[in-house]
């Protein structure tokens, strides 16, 4: 696997790498830096239990395929910042629970899935705004073909006290041809008034429009459609850091494949 | 170079097009002028293939092949060229990524080696001058948050990577201001060779001032009703197009 060699080349820096975890548990201490890479590739099922302490940062990059059914709960205390990237190519089930405990707490979340075949995703999601003044930000994007079935079950809590929260939630999606599915079912609770929540979902087609666009340029119609899916996929990766390319290039070899 | 004989074309059932016929030489600039809904954008819509439109009628040469066979990206490596009206935006694809990926298949369509990377940088810098393109946006997702202007020079550019034979511009100048249409224009001028030709359509005789054609078409309920050489785009600015139009109407 590429993401693999680029991480035994040293690609992934300083972070802690991870491959097929089963249960752990970290503690980022207040004001510390923790950087994590978690490879799974094996159907089994693992949990990831992270505190992210006040004023601490949380760098965060998740693989999943071969049936992985992977928990990971992060709590953020004040001040905290937690960016998580999670790619997802191939049967997975990854399910994030986000807590934001403490006030001025910051949570960005970017997500892809790809699936073909008869493959299945479930992708979750669950953000708690639990106090007031934090940010979260989450933006999930899935491509299903062939026969792949994938669902995208998102949640952002706000807490009755939690004013002047500020959440995002975007679920985007691609489906190619009548074989493929993909649920998409963004949801928000919110108990507290003066807040700016926002979320959408989509679901659609390749753009007919982009894709003469392409030909008449010259791509053939193959080339133009790969190229529009890659394209919806690959800004995800933007903050992985130094495992970027080696995520965008497991996007793109699953793409190939569908 | 072109030679279009009476091409009907209808979408959805109806037709558009009712009669086109229209030469073009190797070293000509034709311009195709006429009033909204006449047909303008539908004729290089139908010459680039847009699957949208459907020929009943007519055929369409192309250097001595039969175009309207063609797939759309065949009629692109012979060297068909679209300015788009609307130019579309891709997300996450980077105009220098699309352009290496457009320059290099029509590359490989005429049996020449893909470029170097050195060599590809060397010509996006030469052709971004030609339109005084800011080549940060080189490096950005195709015509996404591209002003109007950006969009049509970005067409331009485009039009100056590839090099085509001939060149098909839709209402490229439509929403440009007055220095956007003249940097537009001369990118076309300067891009004319003796040996290409383009197609301008256009609403307005103002870029007319710019690039100077050789014939003017005036299209109208699908058909070419009259041509003429450059005055004639004077006249319908002065005149406007009832003059002519009147023994069409119904």
């Amino acid at each position: 696997m590429k993401l693999l060699e680029y991480i035994a080349h040293g690609a992934a820096g300083e972070a802690e790498i991870m491959v097929n975890p089963s249960h752990e548990v970290r503690r980022v201490e207040a004001g510390g830096r923790l950087s994590l890479v978690t490879v799974h590739t094996a159907a089994g099922v693992s949990s990831l239990e992270i505190t992210v302490g006040e004023g601490a940062a949380l760098h965060l990059v998740e693989f999943f395929c071969g049936g992985a059914v992977g928990a990971c709960r992060v709590r953020q205390a004040a001040s905290s910042l937690c960016d998580i990237t999670s790619v997802v190519t191939g049967s997975a089930e990854p399910g994030y629970s986000v807590g934001l405990d403490g006030a001025g707490a910051e949570n960005n979340l970017r997500g892809a899935f790809i699936a073909g075949g008869a493959e299945r995703v479930r992708f979750g999601l669950r953000v708690s705004h639990n106090v007031p003044k934090c940010t979260s930000n989450s933006l999930v994007k899935g491509v299903a073909g062939g026969n792949a079935v994938c669902e995208f079950n998102g949640l952002v809590y706000v807490a009755q006290d939690a004013q002047q929260t500020d959440a995002r939630q975007t679920s985007r999606n691609i489906v190619l041809g009548g074989g493929a599915r993909i649920e998409t079912k963004p949801q928000l609770e919110i108990y507290a008034d003066d807040v700016k929540c926002s979320h959408g979902a989509t679901v659609g087609q390749l753009d007919d429009d982009a894709i003469l666009y392409m030909r008449q340029r010259g791509l053939t119609e193959a080339q133009a459609r790969r190229l529009q899916i890659e394209g919806f996929v690959r800004d995800i990766v933007s903050q992985a850091g130094p495992l970027a390319e080696a995520l965008a290039e497991e996007l793109t070899a699953k793409l190939e494949k569908l | 170079m072109l030679s279009v004989k009476n091409l009907h074309a209808s979408v959805e059932g109806k037709e558009i097009l009712r009669g086109i016929d229209l030469e073009v030489r190797a070293g000509e600039v034709h311009a195709i002028m006429g009033p909204n809904g006449s047909g303008k954008s539908t004729l290089a819509s139908v010459l680039a293939g847009n699957p949208k439109y459907t020929v009943t009628e007519g055929s369409v040469e192309f250097l001595g092949r039969d175009l309207l066979g063609l797939p759309v990206e065949e009629r692109a490596c012979m060297g068909l060229f679209l300015g788009f009206q609307y130019p579309v935006e891709i997300p996450g694809v980077t105009m220098a990524n699309f352009m290496k990926m457009a320059v290099n298949e029509q590359r490989r369509y005429r049996g020449e080696e893909p470029l170097k990377a050195g060599e590809f940088l060397r010509l996006m810098r030469e052709k971004s001058a030609v339109v005084e393109l800011d080549s940060k946006l080189t490096n950005r997702a195709v015509n996404e948050g591209f002003s109007g202007g950006e969009k049509k020079k970005n067409e331009i550019f485009q039009m100056a990577m590839l090099d085509p034979k001939l060149a098909v511009l839709d209402e490229t100048d439509s929403g440009l201001d007055i220095d956007a249409l003249r940097i537009v224009a001369t990118g076309v001028t300067k891009l004319h060779t003796d040996d290409n030709a383009t197609v301008v359509i256009t609403h307005y005789q103002r870029l007319l001032d710019y690039i100077v054609p050789d014939v003017v078409h005036v299209l109208y309920k699908g058909r070419i009703i009259y041509s003429g050489d450059k005055t004639l785009a004077q006249k319908l600015e002065r005149e406007g197009y009832d003059w002519l139009i009147n023994d069409y109407r119904e």
